[in-house]
C-alpha cells in the first residue's frame, strides 16, 4: 500500500519536472505535430516525380506521343538526350530511366513489323527504380495500344482486377504516419526514461531518495509510468487529432485495442531506456549508447523497409531483443486491418515479455549502479 | 615595485546576476597575494579576468604591464601566467600519467624533449611526485593532484601564478606542504608574483597580503594584521564577520556548545563494527569501528575521496558493506530494511533536492515518502519552514536560491520526519561564515534539545572543534577518534589542526617528508617559436588519441559502433521484395487456373502459399497479415479462356506496406501478363509482340537491394559516427574543465581544433577501410572503381564529417546536447535528402538544396559511383573538390565559432 502511495508521490514530481522542462515539451509537441506530418509528406519509397530522360531517335509522331505520356505526378517531364549524353548523364546519376526509341520505330510498327523500345534503368535507386520501370513501361505501352486503334486494343486475354485491401490507393503517408508515431515514441521513450534516471544520478538525488523509505522499483516504476503517461498520451491525442483529423487517415481498428498495445510498448520502451541509463555512468555516454540503439530499432523494425527482406537469422534477432517489430505488426494489424484481441495478442505478449525483462534487469543493475 | 595587476572599475555579470561590481584593486608584486571570501562572492571572476580567460566586460585589467582588454597583448602576455582552476585536478587529463600530463603542458609551451625531459624531472622531485610517473592522474590523492597541477603550472616559468582555490579539499598536512612549496618555488624565482584564493580563512594568515571579497566588491585588503586590526577580531574569520555589512553579521553571541546530558546506559545510536568497502580492488573504506552514543555530534574529518562519504553511505543503507555490519539502536541494519530509514536524516554532498521542485514541493515530497500522515503533512511542513526560517522562500525553487539557505533548506527536508540520527556529508562546504554559524546553531538544538544523533563531515578545522568526539580519516582508515581537547593533549600541540597534521604525517612516512629540499633550478628556455605551432597541434592530436584509447566507451563506440551499425543496416535496410506470402483461392480447379497459380509460385518473389478454402478464409488470413497477396480465380475460368472471352480475375493486395504492395502488384502483373502469352503463343500466334519492351538495369544487372544501399549505409555512418565523436571530444573539454588549458596556454584555436580532429579523421578513415572491405566481402557488392581513388575522396569525406561535429560542439555545451545536436542535424538531411532511398534526382528542388547543403549527398555519389558505376579519377575530381570545401568552411566556421576566452 505504502508502495502504491510512493509510486504515486514520485510520478507526481516526475510529472512536475517534466512540466517545468519547457524545451522537452516543445520537443515532444513538434515530433507529434509537425514532425509527423512533414515525415509522412517527405521522402517516401512512393514513385513520385522520377526523373526521366528519352533519347528520341526516330524523331515521330508516334514517338512524341510516347513522350507526351511520360506524365506526373509519377515521373518529371522528360528531357530529350543524345545516346552519350544520356550514357553520362545516367552515370552521373541525374536521370533514373531513359526511355530510348530507335529510328524507324514508328515506321516498322505502321508496317505492320515489329519494333523495340528500350528503357535503361539505374538499377542503384533500388526503391524507385522498379517500380517506376513498371509504371513507364504500362504507360508507354498503352500509349502505343491507343495508337494503333481500337482493333488492336484488346491483346490481354484476362481481365484483371486489384483489389487493395486496407489503403485502396496505396498512399504511403497511410503508413508513414503511423510508423513516425510509433517511431517518435521509440525514440522519446529512450531519451525521457533513461535521461531522467542519469541526471538524477548526476544531481545526487536518487542517492538522496533511496535513503528514503523507497525502494528501487518504487523509482523505476515512477518513471516509466509518468513518461509513459505523457507520450502515450501524446501519442494517442496525435493519432485522433493530426493523423486522422488533419491528415485524413482513416483509422478503423479498435482504439481500446490500440490503446493497450500502446500503452505495453510505451512500458517496454520506457524499461529498455531506464536499462541502456544503468549501463552509462553519464549523459555523454548514454548518448553514444542510445543512438545506435534508436537508429537500429528503428530500421530494423519493418516500419522502414519489409521484413520479409532481412535474412531470417537477421530478422529473428530483432524478433527477440526489440520490441519494436512486434509493435509494428501490431499497429499494422490493428489499426489497418482491424484485427482483434486473438490475432495481435501474442505480439502484445511478447512485447510485455520483454518489458518484464527489461524491468528486471535494471533493478538487477540498480545497486551496482549506485556503489559506481 | 608596481602592482602586478591593476583593476579599474571592473564590473562582471552573468545575466542578471554581478560577480563583480565596480572594482578597482591594486594587486601587489613580487608577493603572496590572496583573495578571501567564501563561495560566489567574486573571487574566480576576477583571477579568471586577470588571467585573461574570462572576458572582460566592463573596466579595465593591467596585468604585468599589459592591457588584458586587448588580444594582441593577452597574446603576449599569456605564456607568462599560469593559471590553476578552481576544483581538484581540474585541468588534469584523468586518464593520463602524471609524466604525460606534464609533457602535454610542456608541449603546449612550445618545449622541445630534452627541455621538457629536464624541466619535469626537477618538479616531479620538488614535489615528491618522483615515485609516481606513470600513476594516471585520476588515481592520485587529492593533494597529489594539487601538486600535480602546480607542477604543470610552473612547467614554463610563469612570473604571475594564479591559483584559484588550490588546497579546497585537501587533508591538512598535504595543505602545509603545498603552501610550503609554493614558499619554496618563491623563495627560488623572487620575482615572481602569485595570487591565490582560499575559503580556509587560517590558511590566509601565512599570505603577505589580502584581498577580502564580499557580493562582488572588494570590503578590505592589506596584510594579514591590517585586516584584523581593521575588523577588531582575534581570527581573521572574526574580522572577516566583522567587515560585513551590519545587517549580515549573523547572531553576535558566540556560539557555545553546551554539555551533552549523559545518556547513561541507553543503547548507542550507532554502532559501527568492521566496516570495509570494496570497489574492485579499490579499497574506499578499510576495517572501520566506532560507537556513537545517542545525542552526540560526531564529526568526521578528512580530505576528499578518503573514504567519509563512502563510509556515511554505509551508515545509510545505500551501500552495503563488503564486510562488517552497523546496528542502530541495537539493531541490527539491513540494505532493505525501511523501519530503521524512518530514524534516519541525510544530507549529502552537493545539493541533492530537486531543482524542478519549489522548496515547498520539495518538502511535500519528503513527507509523502516518509509516510507522514496526510493530516499532519501541512502542519509539520508550516512548522519546519517556520523554524528554519524558509517561509519566505515556500514558492521559490531551490536553484535561485544562495548557498546558504540550500543547505538550510536541505537540513530542513532532512529533519523533517524528526529523525533520530542525522546524517550530513559536508554540509557547510563553501559556505559563508555567517550562514556556517547559523546551521550550526540549528545543529547544536537539534542535538541538545531534541537529542538527535548527528554525525557530520566537514573539513573545517573550527567546526570539528564544535564537535562532542572527532575522528580523523585519511586513505580508508580512521587514524584517530576522541574529543577535540582529547586529541590536542594526547599529541601534545597547541591546536588541534597541529595534532592532526602529526597524525598524518606519522601515518604518511615517507610521503610525508618536508618537500622543497631539492632545488628549482632555473632551466634554459629553448625557444622554436616557428615549429612550436606545428608542436601544440601535435600535442593535442597525441593527447587526445591517449584520451580517446583510455576510454573504452567512446572507443568502442568510434570502432565498433560503425561495424556494428553498417552489417545490421546493411541487411536490414533492404528493398528487394522477396517471398512475398501468396494465397490462391482456386474456384475453378481446371488446367488453366493451376497453371497460371503455378506461374507464381515459379518465381522467388512469391512464396509457396497453401490453397485457400473459400472467401472467409482469404478475408480472415489477409486480417491476420498472413497474406500479402492472394488471387482469386472465379468458377468457369478456364472455360472461359477455351471459348475466347476475357475472364475476370481478382488480386487481393495487403496495403498495409505501400511500397510492398505496389511492388508485389508489378510482380502479379508481369506473371499474368507472360501466362496469358504463353496461351497465345500456345494457340499458334506469332513469338513476337508487335512492340517488345526490354528493360536493362544499368550498373546493377541482378537489380540487388544491398548492391546500391551498401555503399549508401557507408556514407551514412561515416558522416554520423565521427562527427559525434568530434563533437563530444571539444564540449567533454568545456564539460571537465580541461578547456581552461586552451585558454590559459599560447595555443591557438586552429591548432587546439586540427589538433583534436586528427585522431578521429585517422579513425573514421581506417573505418572507411573496413567497411568497403566489408561491403566487398561480406555484402558482395561488386566494386568496379579505382580504389585508391575512392579512399582518398573518403579521407576529404571524414575531414569534413569531422569538421561538422567540431561545428556543433562550438556551440553546444554539453555532452549530451552535442550528441543529440549533431545526430539530428546530421541525420535528417542525410537520410532523406542524399540519395539513401529517394534518388537526388527526383527531390523537389528545395529537398535538393538541403541535401547538396551537407557533404552526405555529394558522397553518395562518389560512394556508389565507385562501387557499382565504375567511377575513376575524373568522376570523383568535382566532388572531392566540393567535398574539401566543406571541410575547409565546416573548420573556419568552427574557429570562429570557438572562444578563446570564456564570456
Amino acid at each position: 500500500m505504502q508502495s502504491l502511495k510512493n509510486i504515486a508521490a514520485l510520478t507526481v514530481k516526475e510529472l512536475r519536472a517534466l512540466a517545468r522542462d519547457r524545451i522537452m515539451l516543445v520537443l515532444i509537441l513538434y515530433v507529434f505535430t509537425a514532425a509527423v506530418w512533414l515525415v509522412s509528406n517527405a521522402a517516401s519509397t512512393e514513385v513520385h516525380n522520377l526523373s526521366v530522360g528519352v533519347v528520341d531517335e526516330d524523331q515521330s509522331q508516334l514517338s512524341a506521343r510516347i513522350t507526351d505520356a511520360i506524365q506526373a505526378p509519377m515521373f518529371a517531364s522528360p528531357v530529350a538526350l543524345t545516346p552519350e549524353a544520356a550514357a553520362q548523364a545516367q552515370k552521373a546519376g541525374r536521370y533514373v530511366l531513359v526511355l530510348s526509341i530507335p529510328p524507324g520505330f514508328e515506321r516498322d510498327l505502321m508496317a505492320g513489323g515489329t519494333a523495340q523500345l528500350m528503357l535503361l534503368v539505374d538499377a542503384t535507386a533500388v526503391a524507385h527504380a522498379g517500380n517506376g520501370a513498371t509504371f513507364l513501361r504500362q504507360a508507354v505501352l498503352t500509349e502505343i495500344a491507343a495508337w494503333a486503334g481500337p482493333q488492336a486494343a484488346s491483346t490481354s486475354s484476362v481481365d484483371v482486377v486489384f483489389r487493395n485491401l486496407y489503403n485502396p490507393n496505396l498512399s504511403p503517408m497511410w503508413f508513414t504516419a503511423v510508423m513516425q508515431l510509433m517511431n517518435n515514441v521509440t525514440i522519446l521513450m529512450l531519451i525521457l526514461s533513461g535521461s531522467s534516471l542519469i541526471r538524477e544520478r548526476e544531481h545526487g538525488t536518487i542517492e538522496h531518495v533511496l535513503v528514503m523509505p523507497v525502494r528501487p522499483h518504487e523509482i523505476a516504476l515512477s518513471k516509466i509510468c509518468a513518461n509513459g503517461g505523457v507520450i502515450l498520451g501524446a501519442q494517442i491525442l496525435s493519432l485522433l487529432l493530426v493523423v486522422e483529423g488533419l491528415m485524413g487517415v482513416p483509422v478503423t481498428g479498435s482504439l481500446p485495442l490500440y490503446v493497450t498495445g500502446a500503452l505495453i510498448y510505451v512500458l517496454a520502451m520506457g524499461s529498455i531506456g531506464l536499462l541502456l541509463a544503468t549501463l552509462a555512468q553519464n549523459m555523454g555516454q548514454f548518448g553514444l549508447l542510445v543512438i545506435p540503439v534508436i537508429i537500429v530499432m528503428f530500421l530494423l523494425s519493418g516500419a522502414m523497409t519489409p521484413m520479409e527482406s532481412m535474412p531470417d537469422w537477421l530478422r529473428l534477432a530483432v524478433r527477440l531483443v526489440s520490441p519494436a517489430p512486434h509493435f509494428v505488426s501490431f499497429a499494422q494489424g490493428v489499426l489497418y486491418r482491424d484485427a482483434g484481441l486473438l490475432t495481435v495478442w501474442p505480439e502484445m505478449a511478447a512485447i510485455a515479455a520483454m518489458a518484464l525483462v527489461a524491468v528486471s534487469l535494471v533493478l538487477w543493475r540498480f545497486r551496482k549502479v549506485l556503489s559506481a | 615595485m608596481g602592482p602586478v595587476a591593476r583593476l579599474t572599475g571592473v564590473t562582471h555579470r552573468y545575466g542578471a546576476v554581478a560577480a563583480l561590481q565596480d572594482v578597482t584593486l591594486d594587486i601587489p608584486a613580487g608577493c603572496m597575494a590572496g583573495l578571501i571570501g567564501p563561495d560566489g562572492v567574486g573571487k574566480s571572476t576576477l583571477m579568471a579576468l586577470v588571467a585573461g580567460v574570462r572576458q572582460l566586460q566592463a573596466g579595465q585589467v593591467m596585468v604585468l604591464g599589459g592591457d588584458m582588454g586587448r588580444a594582441p597583448v593577452r597574446r603576449a602576455t599569456a605564456p607568462r601566467i599560469a593559471y590553476m582552476p578552481q576544483g581538484l585536478g581540474r585541468n588534469l587529463y584523468p586518464t593520463l600519467t602524471v609524466r604525460e600530463n606534464l609533457d602535454f603542458f610542456g608541449l603546449l609551451f612550445g618545449q622541445d624533449r630534452a627541455e621538457r625531459d629536464a624541466r619535469i624531472a626537477m618538479l616531479l622531485k620538488a614535489t615528491g611526485l618522483d615515485p609516481f610517473p606513470d600513476r594516471p592522474a585520476g588515481k592520485l590523492s587529492g593533494g597529489m593532484k594539487q601538486k600535480l597541477s602546480l607542477c604543470s603550472a610552473l612547467i614554463h616559468d610563469p612570473d604571475l601564478l594564479i591559483l584559484d582555490e588550490p588546497t579546497t579539499g585537501v587533508d591538512p598536512l598535504s595543505r602545509g606542504q603545498f603552501w610550503d612549496l609554493i614558499d619554496h618555488v618563491r623563495a627560488q624565482r623572487p620575482g615572481m608574483s602569485v595570487l591565490t584564493a582560499t575559503a580556509y580563512m587560517e590558511e590566509a594568515d601565512r599570505f603577505d597580503w589580502l584581498a577580502a571579497m564580499d557580493a562582488g566588491r572588494v570590503i578590505a585588503s592589506g596584510t594579514p594584521q591590517d585586516l584584523r586590526q581593521k575588523g577588531g577580531g582575534k581570527t581573521l574569520e572574526a574580522a572577516f564577520i566583522n567587515l560585513l555589512p551590519a545587517d549580515r553579521r549573523g547572531d553576535p553571541a558566540p556560539l557555545i556548545l553546551p554539555p551533552r546530558p549523559d545518556s547513561g546506559d541507553a543503547v548507542p545510536a550507532i554502532e559501527a563494527r568492521h566496516l570495509t568497502m570494496r570497489f574492485g580492488d579499490f579499497t574506499a573504506v578499510d576495517d572501520v569501528s566506532f560507537t556513537i552514543p545517542q545525542g552526540e555530534i560526531f564529526g568526521f574529518l578528512g580530505s576528499n575521496g578518503c573514504g567519509k562519504s563512502t563510509t556515511m553511505k554505509m551508515l545509510t543503507g545505500l551501500l552495503t558493506p563488503t564486510q562488517g555490519e552497523t546496528e542502530l539502536f541495537g539493531e541490527h541494519m539491513t540494505s532493505g530494511d525501511m523501519q530503521s530509514r524512518l530514524r534516519i536524516g541525510y544530507m549529502s554532498q552537493g545539493f541533492s533536492l530537486y531543482g524542478e521542485l519549489t522548496v515547498r514541493q520539495n518538502l511535500t515530497l519528503h513527507a509523502r515518502l516518509y509516510a507522514i500522515p496526510p493530516a499532519d503533512r501541512a502542519p509539520r511542513i508550516a512548522e519546519v519552514l517556520r523554524d528554519f526560517d524558509l517561509q519566505a522562500e515556500a514558492d521559490a525553487l531551490p536553484e535561485s536560491l544562495p548557498l546558504g539557505i540550500r543547505q538550510r533548506l536541505q537540513l530542513a527536508v532532512a529533519v523533517l520526519h524528526r529523525p533520530r540520527i542525522l546524517i550530513l556529508d559536508e554540509p557547510t562546504s563553501g559556505v559563508d561564515p555567517v550562514a556556517r554559524d547559523v546551521f550550526w546553531r540549528k545543529l547544536i538544538g537539534l542535538s541538545r534539545d531534541d537529542g538527535v544523533t548527528i554525525f557530520i563531515s566537514t573539513h573545517f578545522m573550527n567546526e570539528a572543534e564544535r564537535c562532542d568526539r572527532i575522528s580523523l580519516m585519511h586513505a580508508g582508515k580512521v587514524l584517530e577518534v576522541g574529543a577535540p581537547a582529547e586529541i590536542v593533549a594526547r599529541h601534545r600541540t597547541d591546536t588541534l589542526e597541529a595534532a592532526f597534521i602529526e597524525v598524518l604525517a606519522h601515518e604518511m612516512g615517507d610521503a610525508a617528508r618536508p618537500l622543497g629540499s631539492e632545488g628549482i633550478a632555473p632551466v634554459p628556455t629553448q625557444n622554436p617559436a616557428r615549429l612550436a605551432a606545428l608542436i601544440r597541434t601535435r600535442a593535442y592530436a597525441w593527447r587526445e588519441t591517449l584520451e580517446l584509447m583510455r576510454d573504452p566507451i567512446r572507443l568502442f563506440f568510434a570502432l565498433a559502433g560503425p561495424v556494428i551499425l553498417f552489417i545490421t543496416m546493411g541487411f536490414g535496410i533492404s528493398f528487394d521484395v522477396d517471398r512475398l506470402s501468396f494465397g490462391v483461392l482456386d474456384q475453378d480447379q481446371s488446367a488453366e487456373s493451376r497453371g497460371l497459380a503455378e506461374g507464381f509460385t515459379a518465381i522467388r518473389q512469391f512464396a509457396e502459399g497453401a490453397p485457400l478454402a473459400g472467401p472467409q478464409e482469404l478475408a480472415a488470413r489477409m486480417r491476420q497479415g498472413d497474406l500479402s497477396l492472394a488471387l482469386e480465380i472465379p468458377d468457369g475460368f478456364g472455360k472461359a479462356l477455351a471459348q475466347g472471352e476475357a475472364p475476370e480475375i481478382s488480386v487481393w493486395v495487403d496495403g498495409a506496406m505501400p511500397f510492398r504492395a505496389e511492388t508485389a502488384r508489378g510482380y502479379a502483373l508481369g506473371v499474368i501478363q507472360r501466362a496469358a502469352k504463353d496461351r497465345a503463343v500456345a494457340a499458334g500466334a506469332s513469338t513476337q509482340d508487335a512492340v517488345s519492351f526490354e528493360l536493362r538495369f544499368l550498373f546493377n544487372q541482378a537489380f540487388k537491394s544491398a548492391n546500391a544501399m551498401v555503399p549508401s549505409i557507408l556514407m551514412l555512418i561515416l558522416m554520423l559516427i565521427p562527427a559525434i565523436m568530434a563533437a563530444i571530444s571539444v564540449v567533454r573539454e568545456k564539460e571537465t574543465g580541461t578547456i581552461a588549458n586552451f585558454r590559459s596556454t599560447p595555443v591557438t584555436r586552429p591548432e587546439f581544433l586540427i589538433g583534436k580532429q586528427l585522431p578521429y579523421i585517422a579513425i573514421a578513415w581506417g573505418g572507411f577501410w573496413v567497411l568497403a572491405a566489408l561491403g566487398r566481402g561480406l555484402f558482395g557488392v561488386p566494386f568496379t572503381g579505382q580504389i585508391w581513388a575512392f579512399g582518398a575522396v573518403a579521407l576529404i569525406y571524414v575531414t569534413a564529417s569531422t569538421g561538422f561535429g567540431q561545428l556543433m560542439s562550438s556551440f553546444t555545451a554539453t555532452q549530451v546536447a552535442a550528441v543529440f545536436a549533431t545526430a539530428i542535424i546530421a541525420i535528417i538531411p542525410t537520410v532523406n535528402f542524399s540519395g539513401l532511398i529517394v534518388p537526388t534526382s527526383t527531390l523537389a528542388l528545395p529537398g535538393k538544396l538541403i541535401g547538396e547543403a551537407f557533404p552526405g549527398a555529394w558522397f553518395q555519389q562518389v560512394s556508389v559511383g565507385s562501387f557499382v558505376k565504375g567511377y575513376g579519377w575524373q568522376d570523383l575530381v568535382f566532388p572531392a573538390l566540393v567535398l574539401a570545401g566543406f571541410a575547409l568552411t565546416y573548420l573556419g566556421l568552427a574557429i570562429l565559432g570557438l572562444r578563446k576566452q570564456e564570456r
